[in-house]
């Protein structure tokens, strides 16, 4: 009778531990959404507001900047640290390179201790719908003089502030100016006789032409299947002025069914039923897709954004002389010129409004938007900054640079941006699903079009996502 | 000698010996000693606050979040109730993941254990069916191989099948087309893609479970083999007589652990098909986790998600128990 209850303990406790070894596994999913708790602040001394010190930074502070490690590494954010230091001695600066920025810096939010200045790019950055009241205003940085006495508002290209304005607040500063364009081989094209496509029409006529050749109009991998969405977008607000645009940013109920972008939806189908897409692209990873285009020229243009050279640099055909155009229009009276780009400022550096030294990470932006330190990063990177004036005629010998300069020379102020795909976090992944059937050929452009338009119905509707107005 | 009763709770108190169970209280009270409390507090203690600080309070606090509309950045978390539940139910895009992870829990662990069974059974039953009970010849070199897939990790595999599966000059379509079939789209048709995701997950994890089977299997007394090889039973009646009932649990627990990580599959996943294949026919909710919570900073429908995600885990464990034991598994338990 003793014996009895004592063996029926152990076994309990046995069975205890098993069932804490089958809960240990779904314990690690629940676990991973842990949050912190609150901090305290942690302020850093300011200074005496000079000439030389705009924003009031304090003697020897400590400034802490969480850089987004990608294709254009950290280590110009080192170089105008350094300068920094030099006019500012006794000043720390601290850059720490991140791919992960989002899960990095999230328990850094939630601790009340976030990095003076960050830059919130790459996969897994952080959505700027859920921390644009966390974010300081940079004004004041745009209205100081730079480190060569210019006011900086007067040495940017135009609207680059917009894709870091938020409501009517402006909250990031976008410092690499992507241009989008239409790329393709200089050598190629010249060897066959070759123009770079001004119309939808031109681009079809250049596809039967290539088709003679036993090569493919375009190219897309399953992951930039959107780099389509941008090219349809961006030839539709050429096409139909700002309204399209407008209508598109604020999630418009007719968005999806306005003329130029079911017109320009309509010429893409064309060119997908005649098959001058290369096949397979959606179960192709998009540097093989790329490399398709860039190394074994199977397809002659790619539309994508201007990181594409350096992105591809080992992976390019000797002799490629790879140049860009601004993208087709759908006819030959568009509301805005040929000409007009879709031009984005890119990589947002912010600072958050805990930030321990505010001053000091606006120094440090002042200082990276000083002329050396732009210069630098463009000689380095093979890319504009948004500081106008300081691509050389030969590109640093890069023809992509030079055609850069020819697109920004030309544009005047016809330079548009948008970011509804990106400022709402979930609807890229929507549209990669959708764009990548439709490029597939298995899902018609009026299908597109009304998945899309269901999609912005969805996020209008959904009263717990903060919506953005674009004027 | 008198013969005195073996069965020690025979009643006996006339004798004055006391009764087993009533000063066994006493006892157990008296000997609670440095000893015995040490002991309790090192091995019950000390674990059990380990696992209510790194394992139980995580998992109340992410029930709690849960409730919330944490955005994952900031230090509110308003309380929204089942709010987020109802919308993750309401969303298409989780029922979808939802029934994927499902058909990855069906295809995955039956593969992988049939296979890894299959095989392990070759290298230890497979070999002459006269003589002693041996595995198939050369079966240390099989078993090396098998193993290899495992010992590469799982996002490099992942990127090595994508190339293989790549469409254009991908090893699988050169492969086809010298028999004179037309290229197929694998990764990129609705049809295929995620048999070609399971195909890469059982590829890269039958290794370890054979392994593991193996083990097992070399723990079955060789005494009750040679018995049966006598009573002229085949090998194939030794392996589904023999073999697979008395290693069991280790199957039960192969198949707990294989679900897991077919629950899981993330990276598997991102390497293979990261934008949730065509018409998301591959997405998992792994994959919408991870979406939902740093890419649309909704952490608090990230954990209602961590917690139908755990709910599953559970329940798939749940099911795997009880199909043992309705199977045979108490039958045997009883012997033991």
């Amino acid at each position: 009778m003793s014996i009895q209850p004592k063996k029926f303990e152990r076994r309990g406790f046995l069975r205890g531990a098993l069932a804490t070894a089958v809960l240990v596994p779904a314990g690690g999913a629940l676990a991973s959404c842990a949050g912190g708790g609150g901090g305290g602040s942690n302020k850093a001394a300011t200074g005496a507001v000079s000439d030389s010190n705009p924003f009031g930074m304090g003697d020897k502070t400590k400034i802490d900047a969480v850089v987004f490690n990608g294709g254009y590494k950290t280590d110009y954010v080192d170089f105008a640290g350094d300068i920094l230091k030099k006019n500012h001695s006794g000043t720390d600066v601290k850059v720490s390179a991140s791919t992960d920025i989002s899960g990095e810096l999230q328990p850094r939010f939630v601790g009340g201790n976030p990095p003076d200045m960050f830059d919130n790019s790459g996969a897994k950055s952080i959505a700027f719908s859920t921390i644009v009241d966390q974010l300081e205003p940079l004004d004041s940085v745009f209205a100081a003089k730079n480190l060569e006495g210019q006011v900086i508002s007067d040495t940017v290209y135009p609207g680059v502030k917009d894709p870091g304005t938020f409501g009517d607040k402006f909250l990031a500063m976008n410092y690499v100016l992507t241009v989008y364009a239409l790329w393709y081989s200089g050598s190629l094209f010249e060897e066959n006789g070759w123009t770079p496509p001004k119309t939808w029409d031109e681009a079809i006529d250049l596809g039967s032409k290539a088709a003679a050749k036993g090569k493919k109009l375009f190219v897309f991998g399953t992951e930039a299947a959107t780099y389509y969405h941008e090219l349809a977008v961006s030839s539709a607000i050429k096409e139909g002025g700002d309204e399209v645009r407008l209508a598109l940013e604020n999630l418009d109920a007719n968005a999806w069914s306005q003329p130029a972008i079911t017109g320009v939806l309509g010429k893409l189908e064309e060119i997908i039923k005649r098959g001058y897409f290369v096949p397979g692209g959606s179960g192709t990873k998009f540097t093989q897709a790329q490399a398709q285009w860039s190394n074994d020229e199977m397809a002659l243009l790619y539309p994508s954004g201007s990181w594409i050279e350096n992105e591809m640099k080992d992976q390019t055909k000797a002799g490629f002389k790879m140049t860009g155009v601004p993208v087709p229009t759908l006819t030959s009276s568009p509301k805005l010129p040929y000409t007009a780009l879709h031009s984005e400022a890119g990589e947002p550096f912010a600072i958050p409004s805990k930030a321990a030294n505010i001053a000091g990470a606006k120094e440090l932006m002042r200082t990276m938007l000083s002329k050396e330190a732009s210069q630098n990063f463009t000689k380095t990177r093979l890319a504009p900054t948004i500081i106008k004036g300081l691509l050389p005629d030969d590109g640093y010998g890069s023809t992509a640079l030079q055609a850069q300069k020819k697109m920004l020379d030309q544009v005047g102020t016809n330079v548009f941006t948008y970011k509804y795909e990106t400022y709402y976090g979930g609807m890229h992944k929507t549209f990669l699903t959708l764009w990548n059937s439709f490029l597939d050929g298995k899902m018609s452009a009026a299908d597109l079009a009304k998945n899309s338009q269901s999609e912005f119905d969805k996020i209008r509707n959904d009263s717990s996502i903060k919506k953005l107005q674009v004027k | 000698m008198t013969q005195v009763p073996i069965d020690a709770n025979a009643e006996a108190p006339a004798v004055g010996i006391p009764s087993p169970t009533a000063p066994r209280r006493g006892h157990f009270l008296k000997k609670w000693t440095f000893d015995r409390v040490s002991f309790f507090a090192i091995f019950l203690g000390l674990p059990l606050v380990i696992y209510i600080v790194l394992v139980v309070s995580p998992f109340v606090q992410a029930i709690y979040y849960s409730l919330t509309g944490w955005t994952g950045f900031d230090s509110e978390f308003p309380f929204v109730g089942l709010d987020n539940y109802v919308r993750l139910f309401s969303d298409d895009l989780f029922v979808k993941a939802l029934l994927n992870n499902v058909v990855l829990l069906i295809f995955v662990p039956i593969l992988t254990i049939g296979i890894a069974l299959i095989f392990a059974a070759m290298i230890i039953v497979g070999g002459p069916s006269r003589g002693n009970v041996r595995g198939l010849r050369g079966s240390n070199f099989y078993r090396i191989v098998s193993f290899f897939p495992f010992v590469i990790p799982s996002i490099a595999v992942g990127l090595i099948w994508a190339f293989v599966y790549n469409p254009n000059g991908g090893l699988l379509n050169g492969v086809i087309g010298f028999f004179g079939i037309s290229p197929v789209n694998w990764l990129g048709s609705e049809n295929t893609a995620m048999g070609c995701v399971i195909f890469v997950i059982v590829w890269a994890s039958i290794g370890f479970y054979m392994i593991t089977f193996i083990a097992a299997m070399k723990g079955v007394p060789s005494e009750i083999l040679e018995a049966a090889r006598i009573d002229g039973a085949s090998r194939t009646r030794i392996i589904f007589t023999i073999m697979i009932p008395m290693i069991r649990d280790n199957v039960q627990t192969g198949v707990i652990y294989i679900g897991i990580a077919a629950l899981d599959s993330f990276v598997f996943m991102s390497a293979l098909a990261p934008t949730g294949g065509p018409n998301n026919s591959t997405w998992i909710l792994s994959q919408q986790l991870f979406q939902t919570a740093f890419v649309q900073g909704r952490f608090g429908e990230a954990c209602a998600l961590g917690v139908v995600l755990a709910a599953l885990t559970l329940a798939f464990a749940g099911l795997v128990f009880f199909i043992n034991w309705v199977t045979g598994g108490r039958k045997e338990n009883r012997i033991r």
